[in-house]
C-alpha cells in the first residue's frame, strides 16, 4: 500500500546520451512568415476586421475589471457620478461586446485560416503534379506524404488559434501594464517581483523538458518501427510461434517510452503549477501590502480588487505566449518544409510556340541521342539511333540499368535529351506539347496501379469521356471482361488503392483494358516479370496481342516469346545499342543476344 | 468509457493522490478571495494592520503549500497516465498478436500502428489532463459556488442559478463537437488517401495526362475538409464567449443585489467583493474549456478506435495460449519496470521435444472462405501426402495456392472439411506444437532488423552457429554470406534492404530450415532464384527428410515432385506426378509447352 505512494517518485531518470541534439528550428524565419502572410493576405479585409476585433476585445477585457473596481470604490460605498443602473448597464454593454468581439474574431479567423490552409494544400498538390518525375526518385514517398499531411495540419492548427492568441496576449500584456502603472506604480512593482522568478523557473524547466521530449520522440519512433516490422512480419511470427518473443521486444520499447514520457510529462507539468503559485504569491503580496497601503489611504479597496484581477490577467498571456511559442516555431518549420516542395522546379513548361499534334501516325526516330541527368553525372544513354515505322513493334532487351526505361522517358518527354534529335511523325519532339505526345501514348506498366474507386472508374481512367459500353468493349478486348463479371458487383465493384481482393494478373488485365480504351497511336509496355505466372500470362498475352495491333509499340521485354514477335530488337548495354535486328538476324550474329537466347549467361549481374 | 477506468484501477492510488493534491491546491486558491474579504472587512475597514499582515501571511503560506501540492501532483498524474498507457499499449499489442491470421488481415497495418502509437498517446494525454486540469474546471466551478454561498448565502445563490444552464450547455456542445470532429477526421483521411494514391500512381497519372482530373478530385475533397473544419471549429469557438456572457451576467447581478444588501446592512463590502472574485475564478477556469473539449473529443475518437481492436472477437484457441504467456511476462516486467527484459528462451524450442510429427498430411474435402468474404477461396480439396514426399502446387495467381498451404500451420482455419497430420485432426493440436514442426517461407520476403545470424536463428533461438551455417548451406546462401564484410554478423537494414531479392529469399529459406522442420512450406519463395541455384536448393532439400510443399510456377521444379497439385479458381483440378499430368491434364500440357517450347526461355531468370 505504502509502495504505491512512493512509486511515482522512484522512476529512474532516462539516459539521454542517445538523444539527437539537433533542433527543428526554422531556417528562414522572416521569409517563411512572409509567405504565410502572403497566403493570408488574400483575405485582407476580413483579416483587418479580425485584428480590429482583437484590439477591441483586448481593450474590453481591460475595461471590465477596471469598472468593477470603480463600482466597489464609488457605488458599493457612497455614490458615483453616474446613476447606478446606468453604470451597471454600461458594464453589461462591455461584457456583451467583449463576448461578441472575441466570438467574431475567432469565427472570422477560422474562415481565413482554413481557406489559407486549403489554398496551400491545393497549391502543393497541383505542384506535385508539375514536378519532374526525377523528384520522386530522389525522395521517399513517406517523406513527401508527411509534408502534404502532417506539416500542413500543423500550420492549420497554429493559424486557427495561436496567431490570434499571440497577438491578443501581447496587446493584453501591454494594456494591463499601462493601466496598472496608472493606478498604482508601487503595486505594479510588487506584481512584477514574480516575473524574474517566473523566467528562472521556466528556464529550469524547459532546459530539462526539451531533451526529454526528444528522447520520448526517439523512443516512440523506435516503437513505431518495431510495430511496423512485426505487423508486416505477422505471418512469419505466427507460423514460427514467436509471439511471446515479439511481445518481449515490444515491452522493452514500451517501457522506454513510459520512462522518458514520465519525466517529460512530470517536469513539463511543473509549468502551470509554477505559474499558479507565482500568481498566488503576487496575490498575497498585493493583498498584504496593498492592504497596508489602503489603511494608510494611499490606495483604495477598488484598486486592490482591480490589481488582484489584473495580476491574474497578466500572467495568463505570459503563460499563453510561452505555450504558443513552441507551437508557432514548429508550425513555421512545417510551413518551411511545405514551401521547400513548392520551390522545387517544375517540369519545364512547354515552349510558347509548341505545337499540339492531333493525329499521330506513330513514326519515331532517334538520331544520335545521348542523355545524362546532369553535366557531372555519367551518361545514361549514348549515341542512340534507330527508326520505327507506324505500327511496328520494338523490343528493348538488356540488363537492368542498361537504359531501356530512360529511352522511353525521353520519348514521352519526362526528360529531354542532352544531345541528338528525337522525332515523332517527322517533327522534333522538343517543339511538341508534352501533353499532346503523352495523349497519344498508353502505358501498361509492371506495377499496374489502381485507384480507390469502382473497376469501371479505373478503366475509364484511360479515357474520361468513355461510355459504359465502350468501357465494356475495351475490357472484352483485353480479356478482362470475364473475370470482372465473376466479381461481386462486376464493373461496380469498389477497389482499394492497394488492389486488395484482385490478383496481380487481374490488375494487369485492367491496365490493358485501360490502355485499350485510351486507344493511342503508341504503346509502351513494361513486360511483367516474375510476378505473373504462366497461366495468367497466357490470358494476358492474348489481350496484349490485340492491344498492340496497329500501334507503334515499345516493349521492355523479358520473355523471348514476346521478343521473337518484334519487328526490331534493340539490345542495350551500358546505355548503348550493341546489337539490333530481328530475332533470326541476331541469333545468327552469335553475339550478346544469341548467348542470352541460349541461356549461357547464367550469372549476368542483375 | 468504463474500460478506461478499469485500466486505471492499477494506478488508483497515484490517480487518487493526484486528485487529492489538485484538491489541496484548489482549496488554497478558493480560500484566497475569502481571505481577501477578511483583509478588507477586518483589516482595512477597521484599520487594523496586524490583521492585514496575519491574513497576508496566511495567503503566502498557503501559496507555498499549493506549490508543493502542485509539484507532487505532477508526479502522481504522470505515473498514473504513463502506467495506464503502458498497460493499454501492452494489452492492445498482445491482442493484435493473439489474433489469428485471418482476423489480423482484416485490419490495415498502418491503421494498427496509429492505434498503438498515436491513439494511445492521445488517451494518455487525456488521462494526464484529466488528473491535472480538466477535473479542475468543475471543481473550481463547484468550489467557487460553495465558497460564495459560505461567504454570503444570498449572493452565492445567484451564481448557483447559472450552473445548471451552464452544465447543460457544455454537455450539449460536447456532444456536437465530438460528432463534428469525427466527421472532420474522416474527411481528412479521405484527403490524405487521395494524396497517398496520387503519390503512388504519379507516373501513371502523368503518362495518361490526368493531372487536371486528379487535381479537381483533390480540390473537391479538400474543400469538403475545409468546410467541415470551419463548421466544427465554429462551434467550439462559440462555446466560450457564450459561457463568459452568462457568468458576466451573474457578476452584474451580484453587484446589483450586493449594493442593495450593503445599503440595508445585510452584507459587507468584503463579502460582495469575495463573491465577485469567485465568479471571476469561474470565468478563468472556464476559459480553458474549449481546449479541453477539443482534447476530449479527440480522445473519444481514439478510444473508439482502440476499443474496436480490443473488442474484436477471435474464436480460435490460439488467442488463449498467447494470452497466458503474456500475462506471465507482464508480471515480471511490472516488477522491474526499467530493466529491459532480455530475449531469454522461454518458448519451447521447436527443434527439440515436440518434434513428434512425422509429416503425413491428409486434406479431406476442405473448403475455406474469409470471414466476411463472399467467395470460397478453396473448395473440395482432398489429397494425401506421405512423410518426406515433395508436393508441388501450381496454379494461376488467386487460385488459392497460398491459402491452401496456410491452412497447414493454422494461419487460417478451414471452414469445411478436415485436415489430418499423422492421422490427428489439426484442430486437436496445440498451435505452438504444430507450428514448432513446420518451417514456413512466405511469398513476400520478410526479414527483421538485426544481423544475418540473428535473422536465421530467428527460426530457432538456441541454434548454434554450426546449425545456422548448415541451414545457410542448404539454402544456398552460405557462400554469399561468407563474402560479406562481416559475414554472419552483417547487419540488415529494416527489411534487409541491402540484399538482392534472391538473396533475401534464400535467407528466409535458411530461417525455416534451421528449425529442422518435419514439414517445410515454400510459398513461391524461389521465384527470384535463377534456375541453377534453384536446382541446387531442390537437391539439398532432397537430402532432408521433411515433407515439402512447394508453390511454384516452373515446370522445372514440378517435374521431380512426388505429387503435383494443379489449382484453378479454388479447386483442385488435377493431381498426380509429372508424367500422369502430362497424360491427363490439358492445362498442365499447355503450361509445359509454354515453358519448354522453342523460344520459351525466361530471359528474366537468366539475368
Amino acid at each position: 500500500m505504502f509502495k504505491a505512494f512512493i512509486e511515482p517518485f522512484q522512476h529512474p531518470f532516462p539516459d539521454l546520451t542517445l538523444t539527437p541534439k539537433a533542433k527543428a528550428k526554422p531556417k528562414d524565419w522572416s521569409g517563411t512568415v512572409g509567405r504565410i502572410w502572403h497566403y493570408l493576405a488574400v483575405r485582407k479585409v476580413k483579416l483587418i476586421f479580425v485584428l480590429l476585433m482583437v484590439v477591441l476585445s483586448s481593450g474590453l477585457a481591460l475595461l471590465g475589471p477596471y469598472m468593477i473596481g470603480q463600482a466597489v470604490d464609488h457605488y458599493l460605498q457612497g455614490t458615483g457620478t453616474v446613476p447606478w443602473p446606468l453604470f451597471l448597464m454600461g458594464l453589461g454593454f462591455v461584457y456583451v461586446f467583449y463576448s461578441l468581439t472575441s466570438w467574431l474574431q475567432n469565427i472570422w479567423m477560422i474562415e481565413v485560416s482554413q481557406e489559407t490552409v486549403y489554398r496551400m494544400r491545393f497549391d502543393l498538390f497541383s505542384h506535385l503534379h508539375k514536378l519532374p518525375i526525377s523528384f520522386y526518385g530522389k525522395r521517399q514517398q513517406g517523406e513527401i506524404m508527411s509534408r502534404v499531411t502532417n506539416d500542413i495540419e500543423n500550420v492549420s492548427g497554429t493559424l486557427n488559434s495561436s496567431a490570434i492568441q499571440i497577438f491578443s496576449s501581447v496587446l493584453t500584456l501591454v494594456g494591463t501594464l499601462g493601466v496598472m502603472i496608472y493606478l498604482s506604480p508601487l503595486l505594479t512593482l510588487l506584481t512584477f517581483i514574480v516575473v524574474p522568478l517566473m523566467i528562472l523557473g521556466m528556464r529550469w524547466i524547459t532546459r530539462r523538458t526539451g531533451p526529454l521530449y526528444k528522447e520520448r520522440q526517439r523512443n516512440l519512433g523506435e516503437l513505431n518501427g518495431y510495430i511496423e516490422e512485426t505487423l508486416s512480419g505477422q505471418r512469419i511470427i505466427k507460423a514460427f510461434s514467436q509471439e511471446a518473443r515479439v511481445m518481449r521486444g515490444f515491452r522493452a520499447r514500451n517501457a522506454a517510452i513510459r520512462s522518458s514520457g514520465f519525466w517529460a510529462q512530470t517536469i513539463s507539468g511543473f509549468i502551470p503549477k509554477l505559474m499558479n503559485s507565482l500568481n498566488n504569491l503576487s496575490f498575497a503580496l498585493v493583498a498584504g501590502i496593498g492592504g497596508t497601503l489602503a489603511i494608510h489611504g494611499s490606495v483604495t479597496i477598488g484598486i486592490i480588487i482591480v490589481f488582484v484581477e489584473y495580476a491574474r490577467q497578466f500572467t495568463r498571456p505570459l503563460n499563453d505566449l510561452a505555450n504558443q511559442w513552441n507551437t508557432l516555431l514548429s508550425a513555421i518549420a512545417g510551413a518551411e518544409r511545405v514551401f521547400e516542395v513548392l520551390d522545387e522546379e517544375t517540369e519545364n513548361s512547354d515552349e510558347k510556340e509548341a505545337i499540339a499534334l492531333e493525329h499521330v501516325q506513330g513514326a519515331v526516330t532517334f538520331s544520335h541521342v545521348s542523355f545524362a541527368y546532369d553535366e557531372k553525372a555519367p551518361p545514361i544513354l549514348k549515341d542512340i539511333s534507330f527508326e520505327v515505322k507506324p505500327g511496328e513493334m520494338i523490343a528493348l532487351v538488356g540488363p537492368t540499368g542498361a537504359g531501356k526505361t530512360t529511352l522511353i522517358q525521353l520519348l514521352s518527354r519526362f526528360y529531354d535529351a542532352t544531345a541528338g534529335l528525337i522525332t515523332l511523325d517527322g517533327q522534333d519532339i522538343c517543339i511538341l506539347q508534352r501533353e499532346s505526345i503523352r495523349k497519344n501514348m498508353a502505358f501498361v506498366l509492371q506495377d499496374s496501379f489502381l485507384f480507390r474507386g469502382t473497376i469501371r472508374d479505373n478503366i475509364r481512367f484511360g479515357r474520361l469521356d468513355a461510355t459504359d459500353t465502350e468501357v465494356e468493349e475495351a475490357s472484352k478486348l483485353a480479356n478482362a471482361h470475364s473475370f470482372i463479371m465473376r466479381l461481386d458487383g462486376g464493373y461496380d465493384r469498389e477497389l482499394q488503392s492497394d488492389g486488395r481482393g484482385i490478383s496481380q494478373g487481374q490488375k494487369q488485365l485492367l491496365a490493358i483494358a485501360r490502355a485499350m480504351l485510351a486507344d493511342p497511336a503508341m504503346l509502351v509496355l513494361d513486360e511483367a516479370t516474375s510476378s505473373i505466372d504462366t497461366i495468367t500470362e497466357i490470358k494476358i498475352q492474348e489481350g496484349l496481342k490485340r492491344l498492340m495491333k496497329g500501334r507503334t509499340s515499345f516493349v521492355i521485354a523479358h520473355r523471348l516469346n514476346t521478343i521473337r514477335q518484334a519487328d526490331q530488337i534493340l539490345v542495350l548495354q551500358d546505355g548503348r545499342i550493341i546489337e539490333r535486328g530481328s530475332h533470326d538476324e541476331l541469333v545468327k550474329l552469335e553475339g550478346f543476344y544469341s548467348s542470352l537466347h541460349q541461356g549461357k549467361m547464367a550469372s549476368l549481374p542483375e | 468509457m468504463e474500460w478506461i477506468l478499469s485500466y486505471l484501477k492499477k494506478y488508483k492510488i497515484a490517480a487518487g493522490m493526484a486528485l487529492v493534491m489538485l484538491l489541496l491546491e484548489l482549496s488554497v486558491e478558493l480560500l484566497q478571495p475569502f481571505l481577501i474579504s477578511k483583509i478588507i472587512d477586518d483589516g482595512i475597514a477597521v484599520k487594523d494592520l496586524s490583521v492585514v499582515w496575519m491574513w497576508g501571511g496566511v495567503l503566502m503560506g498557503s501559496a507555498l503549500i499549493a506549490f508543493g501540492a502542485g509539484l507532487s501532483s505532477s508526479f502522481f498524474a504522470s505515473h498514473a497516465s504513463q502506467g495506464f498507457a503502458y498497460d493499454l499499449r501492452d494489452k492492445l499489442y498482445d491482442k493484435v498478436q493473439s489474433f489469428s491470421y485471418t482476423v489480423f488481415s482484416k485490419f490495415e497495418s498502418s491503421s494498427l500502428i496509429t492505434r498503438l502509437t498515436g491513439d494511445i498517446t492521445q488517451l494518455q494525454d487525456m488521462i494526464f489532463m484529466s488528473l491535472r486540469f480538466a477535473t479542475r474546471v468543475p471543481l473550481v466551478v463547484i468550489g467557487s459556488i460553495i465558497m460564495a454561498m459560505v461567504v454570503h448565502a444570498k449572493l452565492g445563490l445567484l451564481l448557483l442559478i447559472t450552473v445548471p444552464v451552464l452544465l447543460g450547455f457544455v454537455l450539449w456542445m460536447m456532444r456536437i463537437t465530438t460528432r463534428k470532429f469525427k466527421d472532420v477526421q474522416q474527411r481528412l483521411d479521405r484527403v490524405n488517401g487521395v494524396i497517398q494514391e496520387n503519390l503512388t500512381g504519379m507516373r501513371l497519372i502523368r503518362v495518361f495526362v490526368r493531372m487536371a482530373h486528379e487535381v479537381e478530385k483533390f480540390a473537391g475533397y479538400s474543400r469538403n475538409l475545409m468546410k467541415g473544419t470551419i463548421s466544427a471549429l465554429r462551434i467550439t469557438e462559440t462555446t466560450v464567449p457564450f459561457i463568459l456572457l452568462l457568468i458576466n451576467a451573474g457578476i452584474i447581478a451580484v453587484l446589483w443585489f450586493g449594493r442593495i444588501d450593503i445599503r440595508s446592512g445585510n452584507a459587507s463590502i468584503g463579502e460582495v467583493v469575495a463573491v465577485m472574485n469567485y465568479s471571476l475564478r469561474i470565468i478563468g477556469a472556464l476559459s480553458a474549456l474549449s481546449w479541453i473539449m477539443m482534447s476530449y473529443s479527440r480522445a473519444f475518437a481514439s478510444a473508439q478506435r482502440v476499443v474496436e481492436v480490443l473488442d474484436t472477437e477471435d474464436s480460435t484457441d490460439i488467442a488463449i495460449i498467447t494470452k497466458n504467456t503474456s500475462e506471465k511476462t507482464l508480471k515480471n516486467t511490472s516488477k522491474n519496470t526499467s530493466k529491459n527484459t532480455s530475449y531469454s528462451a522461454e518458448i519451447p524450442s521447436p527443434a527439440r521435444g515436440l518434434m513428434q510429427i512425422e509429416g503425413r498430411i491428409q486434406f479431406r474435402d476442405v473448403a475455406f472462405r474469409y470471414p466476411l468474404g463472399d467467395l470460397a477461396v478453396l473448395r473440395h480439396i482432398s489429397f494425401e501426402v506421405k512423410p518426406g514426399q515433395r508436393v508441388a502446387i501450381m496454379g494461376a495467381t488467386g487460385s488459392g495456392k497460398s491459402s491452401l498451404v496456410q491452412l497447414i500451420p493454422r494461419l487460417h482455419e478451414q471452414t469445411e472439411g478436415e485436415i489430418y497430420i499423422d492421422g490427428r485432426d489439426i484442430v486437436s493440436l496445440e498451435p505452438a506444437e504444430l507450428r514448432g514442426a513446420i518451417g514456413y517461407v512466405p511469398q513476400e520476403v520478410m526479414l527483421f532488423t538485426g544481423t544475418i545470424r540473428e535473422n536465421i536463428a530467428w527460426g530457432r533461438e538456441d541454434a548454434t552457429l554450426e546449425e545456422i551455417q548448415t541451414a545457410a548451406k542448404q539454402a544456398q546462401i552460405h557462400e554469399t554470406v561468407v563474402k560479406l564484410p562481416h559475414g554472419y554478423d552483417t547487419k540488415l537494414g529494416q527489411r534487409g534492404v541491402n540484399l538482392s531479392g534472391g538473396q533475401k529469399q534464400r535467407l528466409s529459406i535458411a530461417r525455416a530450415l534451421v528449425r529442422q522442420p518435419a514439414i517445410l512450406i515454400l510459398d513461391d519463395s524461389t521465384s527470384a532464384l535463377d534456375v541453377r541455384t534453384e536446382g541446387l536448393l531442390l537437391q539439398a532439400l532432397d537430402e532432408l527428410s521433411c515433407t515439402t510443399f512447394l508453390i511454384t510456377q516452373k515446370i522445372s521444379s514440378t517435374s521431380s515432385a512426388d505429387l503435383i497439385l494443379l489449382m484453378d479458381d479454388g479447386e483442385l483440378i488435377a493431381q498426380g506426378t509429372h508424367d500422369e499430368l502430362m497424360k491427363n491434364s490439358p492445362l498442365y500440357q499447355r503450361i509445359y509447352i509454354s515453358q519448354h517450347g522453342e523460344g520459351a526461355h525466361h530471359v528474366q531468370s537468366i539475368y
